[in-house]
C-alpha cells in the first residue's frame, strides 16, 4: 500500500464521513479537532516510523492529506 | 522586596536610571546585577536554589547542545544508528536534570506531605519554600526540553543564562517565559523609549490598582474563613465570591506589575491573563488564566504524554474495543488528567489542591464526552452556536465551575469544602445579609464602594478589550494630559486609600508562595 492511500485509511478511521481529498482546511474549518489530531499523529508516528514533536503540531501541517503527507516525507 | 514596597520603587527607579546610562551592551549585565540584589534581598538560602536550578539546567543545555551538533555531524551511513544512540544520550541528560530539579522541588513543597499521607516513619524537614521556585524552575526545565528538540542552540555564557532564570520582574510569579522569546530580549541593547516608559508605568499602576482591591477583599474572606460556624451558607458563598475576586486582582495585578516593570527596561514579557472572566468554557477559562502554565503543561506535558508510544498503544486499544468517541477520548483523557494533577499539586502540597486537579480534569474530560448530547440540547432549544445567549449560557456555567471549585482551594480541608457547599445550599441563613454582619467583616462601606467600583471599572475595560477595543491604542488617540493623567489618576487614588485604610495595602502576593 502506498504511503497516501496508508494516511487516508488513518484519517478516515479516525474521522468517518470526511472528503479528505477535497478539504485544504481540515484545522482551521475545525474539522479536525484537537483529540483528532492527536489521535491521527500518534497513528502516523507509529505506520510511518516517523518522529514528530510538539512544533510540528501547527495547523498548516495538517490542514490537507497533501500536508500531511509533505510532513511525513520531510521526517523519513 | 515586595512589588508593593517602597524599597521596591525605589529599587525600579535606580534600576532604570543605572541601565539606561550604561552603554547597550552592558545593559544586560545591570539587569543581571538588579536580579541578584532583587532575590537576595528575600534571603541567602533562596539564592543557592536558584543557582543549583541555573547551574544544572545551563550544563544540560550545553550537553544537549553539543549531542545534537554530533548527531548533524554523522556521515549519512551512519545516521540512523548514530542517532539512536545520541537520542539515548540526550533522553538521560534530560532524564537527569529532571530528577536534580522536580527531586528538589520535591523535598523541598511536597517531602512533608507525602511523608504523612503515606504515613511513612520518616523525621519531618523544616525547609522554607523559596519565593518563585515552580516559576523558574518550570522556566528552566521549558529551556532543557527545547534544546533537546533541538529548537534552537543553547545559551554558552552562564552569567547570560542566569538572567534569563532570574529576570527580576517575573522571577516571583511569573508569567513563565520561553527562552527563544525572552533571551534575545534581555541581552540586546535597548535605547530609552519614552513611550516603553509610559507604557509600562501604566500598566503596573493597573496592576497596583488591582492589588490594593485585592487587599480590600482578602479581608472579609479571611474574617469568613477564620470562623466558619459563625456564618451561614449565604456568607459562605460571599466569602467565596470575595475570595475570587482576590484571587484574579493579586494574581493578574502582580503579573501587571511584572510585564509593566519589564517594558520599562523594553522587554516583552508574554501575557498571562486574557479575560479568564469571559470564558465560556472551562478549557477557554485555562487558556486565559495563568496562560503560561497552560501552554508550558501543553507543550511538555500533554503533547508529550499524548503522542507518547504507551498512550498511542491504549489509544489503538480503546479505539478498537470501545470505538467512537469514547475510544479517542480515553487516552487524551489520561493526558489531561495528568496535566490538571501537575496544576493541582503545584498550587500546593495538600489533598484539596489535588481535589481541585481532578475538578478540573473531570469537568474538562466530561465536556469532551458530553459534546454529543449538549449538542442535541442545543439544538433542541433553537440556541444557535456562537449566539450571544449561547456565550453567556456558557459564561454563566464556566463561573459556577470555576466558583465551586475555589470552596476546594479555600477552604481549610477537603472534607470542610464539601461541607460549606453542601451549607451554601442547605442553611444559607439569609437573615444574615441583612442584619448588619456585612459591616462586621472587617471593611468599613467606603472599602466596600472601592471594591464595588473597581470590578465595574475593570470588567468593564475588559469588556471593551473583548469586543476587540485596543485600549492602549485609543488612549493614545487622547492628548498627552489624559495620558498622563492615567497614570497619575491612579497614583492619586493609591495615595488616598492608602492614607484613608493604610492597613490593608502591602500585604504579599498569594502566587509567590508556589
Amino acid at each position: 500500500m502506498n504511503n497516501r492511500l496508508e494516511l487516508l485509511n488513518i484519517l478516515t478511521s479516525v474521522c468517518p464521513g470526511v472528503d479528505f481529498e477535497k478539504e485544504s482546511a481540515l484545522v482551521d474549518d475545525e474539522i479536525l479537532e484537537s483529540l483528532d489530531l492527536v489521535t491521527i499523529v500518534s497513528e502516523m508516528m507509529d505506520t510511518f516510523d516517523i518522529e514528530l514533536n510538539v512544533e510540528d503540531l501547527l495547523p498548516e501541517n495538517f490542514n490537507s492529506v497533501d500536508a500531511m503527507m509533505q510532513l511525513i516525507e520531510e521526517r523519513k | 522586596m515586595s512589588f508593593t514596597s517602597i524599597a521596591f520603587l525605589c529599587f525600579l527607579m535606580l534600576g532604570l536610571l543605572v541601565y539606561y546610562l550604561v552603554p547597550g551592551k552592558w545593559q544586560w549585565m545591570v539587569l543581571l546585577a538588579a536580579s541578584w540584589v532583587f532575590y537576595y534581598s528575600a534571603g541567602w538560602h533562596g539564592f543557592l536554589y536558584l543557582a543549583f536550578t541555573t547551574i544544572s539546567t545551563y550544563s544540560a543545555g550545553l550537553l544537549l547542545g553539543k549531542l545534537n551538533k554530533a548527531r548533524s555531524q554523522l556521515p549519512p551511513e551512519q545516521k540512523k544508528a548514530g542517532a539512536e544512540g545520541i537520542k539515548r544520550k540526550k533522553k538521560w541528560v534530560v532524564a537527569c536534570t529532571l530528577c536534580l530539579n522536580f527531586g528538589l522541588l520535591f523535598v523541598v513543597k511536597y517531602y512533608n506531605f507525602t511523608a504523612e499521607a503515606l504515613h511513612l516513619p520518616l523525621p519531618s524537614l523544616n525547609l522554607l519554600v523559596p519565593l518563585g521556585l515552580s516559576f523558574y524552575m518550570f522556566q528552566s526545565i521549558g529551556y532543557v526540553i527545547d534544546c533537546y528538540r533541538g529548537k534552537y542552540e543553547p545559551q554558552r555564557n552562564l552569567a547570560k543564562f542566569s538572567l534569563f532564570t532570574s529576570f527580576f520582574p517575573q522571577l516571583i510569579q511569573g508569567p513563565i517565559s520561553r527562552y527563544h522569546e525572552l533571551g534575545p530580549q534581555l541581552l540586546r541593547p535597548h535605547k530609552f523609549q519614552a513611550d516603553n516608559l509610559k507604557y509600562g508605568i501604566q500598566l503596573a499602576m493597573w496592576g497596583y490598582l488591582k492589588k490594593m482591591i485585592a487587599d480590600r477583599a482578602a479581608v472579609p474572606v479571611n474574617t469568613i474563613f477564620g470562623d466558619l460556624e459563625a456564618y451561614g451558607g449565604a456568607f459562605v458563598a460571599i466569602a467565596v465570591a470575595f475570595y475570587c475576586i482576590q484571587l484574579y486582582c493579586d494574581f493578574s495585578g502582580g503579573i501587571d506589575i511584572a510585564i509593566g516593570a519589564a517594558q520599562m527596561f523594553g522587554i516583552e514579557v508574554t501575557p498571562n491573563f486574557r479575560r479568564p472572566v469571559f470564558a465560556t468554557t472551562l478549557t477557554d477559562f485555562w487558556r486565559r488564566w495563568h496562560i503560561t502554565l497552560g501552554t508550558w503543561m501543553k507543550d511538555y506535558v500533554f503533547y508529550p504524554m499524548s503522542l507518547s508510544k504507551p498512550l498511542g498503544k491504549v489509544g489503538k486499544f480503546t479505539r478498537r474495543k470501545l470505538g467512537g468517541k469514547l475510544g479517542k477520548v480515553i487516552p487524551t483523557s489520561i493526558a489531561t488528567f495528568t496535566v490538571y494533577f501537575i496544576i493541582g499539586i503545584w498550587h500546593g502540597a495538600n489533598f484539596r489542591y489535588i481535589f481541585f486537579g481532578f475538578w478540573n480534569g473531570i469537568i474538562i474530560t466530561g465536556s469532551f464526552l458530553l459534546s454529543g448530547p449538549l449538542i442535541a440540547l442545543r439544538n433542541l432549544l433553537h440556541i444557535q452556536e456562537n449566539s450571544l445567549v449561547h456565550r453567556w449560557i456558557g459564561r454563566a456555567r464556566t463561573m459556577l465551575i470555576v466558583f465551586m471549585g475555589r470552596y476546594i482551594t479555600r477552604a481549610p480541608r477537603l472534607l470542610v469544602a464539601f461541607s460549606l457547599l453542601w451549607k451554601t445550599v442547605s442553611t444559607p441563613c439569609l437573615y444574615q445579609l441583612r442584619d448588619g454582619t456585612f459591616m462586621t467583616l472587617g471593611l468599613k462601606a467606603l472599602d466596600y464602594w472601592v471594591i464595588g467600583i473597581g470590578c465595574i471599572v475593570i470588567l468593564t475595560l475588559e469588556w471593551f478589550q473583548e469586543q476587540g477595543t485596543p485600549i492602549r491604542k485609543t488612549l493614545e488617540k487622547k492628548s498627552v494630559f489624559v495620558q498622563w493623567l492615567c497614570i497619575f489618576l491612579p497614583l492619586l487614588i493609591l495615595l488616598v486609600m492608602h492614607i484613608l485604610g493604610g492597613e490593608y495595602i502591602s500585604s504579599e502576593f498569594i502566587y509567590k508562595q508556589f
